[in-house]
């Protein structure tokens, strides 16, 4: 991200920290982040749905291109989340890349995004993490 | 009707020493010279990460005053990587409207003009910040896992994904405009460093400054080019997530079905397409059913787009890979490109007798798209 400005964070704390979906009353379909209206039909008969904290990764990417503030914790794991009832893009922690293969269980854990020194702000999100076997 | 009546191209490189209006006023200066007009209506400037590189508000208004053109209308288009082609979607528009008889049309950013980390940042922005780019992204990590996704549902290998860069570099060598004009073994793109892995920096664009500009008028005057027939364009999902096949770009898909609807376009000659990455290029030729899904890596080391081949020929320029990708101003780019192979004076790789020619632009991996279909004049 580029700026993080306080009110922005603020705003989005509920559904960032708990996955809330948006969820269409018309088609049925969710999606992650809530929008304005249904990315699919369009409607703005909306409510909301908690996501399953447990999902399998679709694809990933090891990035080593990351921004200066990201460089200490470089690379970077980026991937695509099917959690059933939507699919997103997170970050993937706690595992070596090389141990990572398409298809593996992750579950969602509460970590620190961003530091902005400037203005003191601390950004908080989830991310993921392989689901430990046994 | 709206013809390309003339051209100016400033090649894509690190200029240190130019700032944005001093680039957008080379590009523009030869792009007038070369179509001899007198006096323009509208200039439309496509910018899009100047806004963070070497900020400035109302950019289309202060490059018009820099370059002498006290009083003409301005007006800036910002569309991420897709700016340029959307520039000339609004000139064409105020052409066909008869609110302007000749436009100059000049896209211009520089990537260049910082430390690679913060234009890292800084391009992870064209990707939508309130879901993929909350994270860090970073430079290619959409297109890093979308190849991995690629390279698993059909089972293709990451050699065969690197005979694209190599056509690319191999095009981009006789093109005086491109940044990166030497040649490459897809072996070398598998040994070179990773970015965003499974992609190298063999499979991503230079970071580069450039301007391109185009005159633009509704009559053909004599030096015409080529002719715009039409632009279309569609947004499409923020996210790759939100996708039920992310290896089909949707707006692509309805961008050039409204395209070929309006226009009635068969096939083409020469196509310039949005290669940011070698998965994107890859993706575009299997929207824009080049070939079966899953086949375009197999087709382009095969040298089916290559000069020669059973064609279309695809980024005879080298595309962003080689010729360099300055984020508004690649799709002004690529306008000029297949302009010039069209009147037959490209000074690059030709495409000889080319009659029709594509030109594709999108925005990360679809948030929009934009084509253009162009025909050669007489």
């Amino acid at each position: 991200m580029g700026e993080w400005s306080p009110a922005r964070v603020w705003r989005s704390r509920v559904y960032r920290y708990r996955l809330i979906a948006g969820r269409c009353r018309s088609c049925g379909r969710a999606h992650y982040p809530p929008a304005n209206a249904c990315p699919y039909c369009g409607s703005r008969d909306l409510d909301e749905v908690e996501l399953p904290r447990v999902g399998r990764l679709v694809s990933y990417s090891v990035v080593y291109a990351t921004p200066f503030e990201d460089r200490d914790r470089s690379p970077v794991v980026i991937g695509l989340i099917d959690l059933g009832a939507a699919r997103l893009v997170a970050e993937v922690v706690d595992v070596k890349p090389g141990d990572l293969r398409v298809g593996d269980r992750v579950e969602a854990v509460f970590r620190r995004i961003a530091v902005d020194g400037n203005t003191g702000l601390i950004v908080y999100g989830i991310k993921f993490r392989p689901v430990r076997v046994g | 009707m709206v013809y390309v009546t003339g051209v100016g191209l400033v090649n894509v490189d690190r200029h240190y020493d130019k700032s944005t209006r001093r680039l957008a006023f080379e590009a523009s200066t030869a792009a007038l010279e070369s179509s001899m007009a007198e006096g323009v209506d509208f200039i439309v400037v496509a910018s899009s990460i100047s806004y963070l590189h070497e900020p400035q508000l109302d950019l289309a208004s202060y490059i018009a005053s820099s370059m002498g053109l006290r009083g003409v209308r301005s007006i800036t288009v910002e569309c991420g990587e897709a700016s340029g082609l959307a520039a000339v979607m609004t000139a064409k528009a105020l052409i066909d409207s008869g609110r302007a008889s000749r436009v100059l049309v000049v896209g211009v950013d520089k990537l260049s003009e910082h430390p690679s980390w913060r234009v890292y940042r800084n391009l992870s922005l064209l990707y939508d910040t309130e879901s993929d780019a909350f994270y860090s992204i970073g430079l290619g990590g959409i297109a890093g896992l979308l190849m991995r996704l690629y390279m698993n549902v059909y089972n293709v290998d990451r050699l065969t994904l690197a005979y694209w860069p190599a056509l690319m570099h191999q095009n981009a060598k006789a093109n005086p405009y491109a940044m990166l004009r030497f040649a490459i073994t897809p072996e070398k793109v598998l040994e070179a460093q990773p970015v965003a892995e499974p992609l190298t920096l063999l499979d991503t664009f230079p970071l580069g400054d450039g301007a391109a500009a185009l005159v633009l008028e509704g009559k053909a005057s004599r030096g015409a080019l080529a002719e715009i027939v039409d632009v279309e364009s569609a947004t499409g999902y923020q996210s790759i997530a939100l996708s039920d096949d992310p290896l089909k770009i949707e707006s692509l898909e309805v961008a050039y079905g409204r395209l070929v609807e309006r226009t009635g376009m068969g096939s083409v000659d020469v196509v310039e397409l949005h290669d940011s990455f070698t998965i994107t290029g890859i993706l575009i030729l299997e929207t824009l059913r080049f070939t079966e899904r899953g086949k375009a890596a197999e087709a382009v080391a095969q040298g089916v787009f290559s000069v020669g081949g059973e064609g279309p020929v695809v980024n005879p320029s080298g595309g962003l890979k080689a010729r360099g990708h300055p984020i508004g101003a690649t799709g002004v780019y690529q306008v000029a490109e297949v302009a010039l192979q069209l009147a037959g004076e490209f000074p690059g790789l030709k495409v000889d007798g080319a009659r029709s020619g594509l030109v594709v632009s999108i925005n990360a991996m679809g948030s929009s798209s934009y084509v253009a279909y162009m025909r050669a004049v007489g």
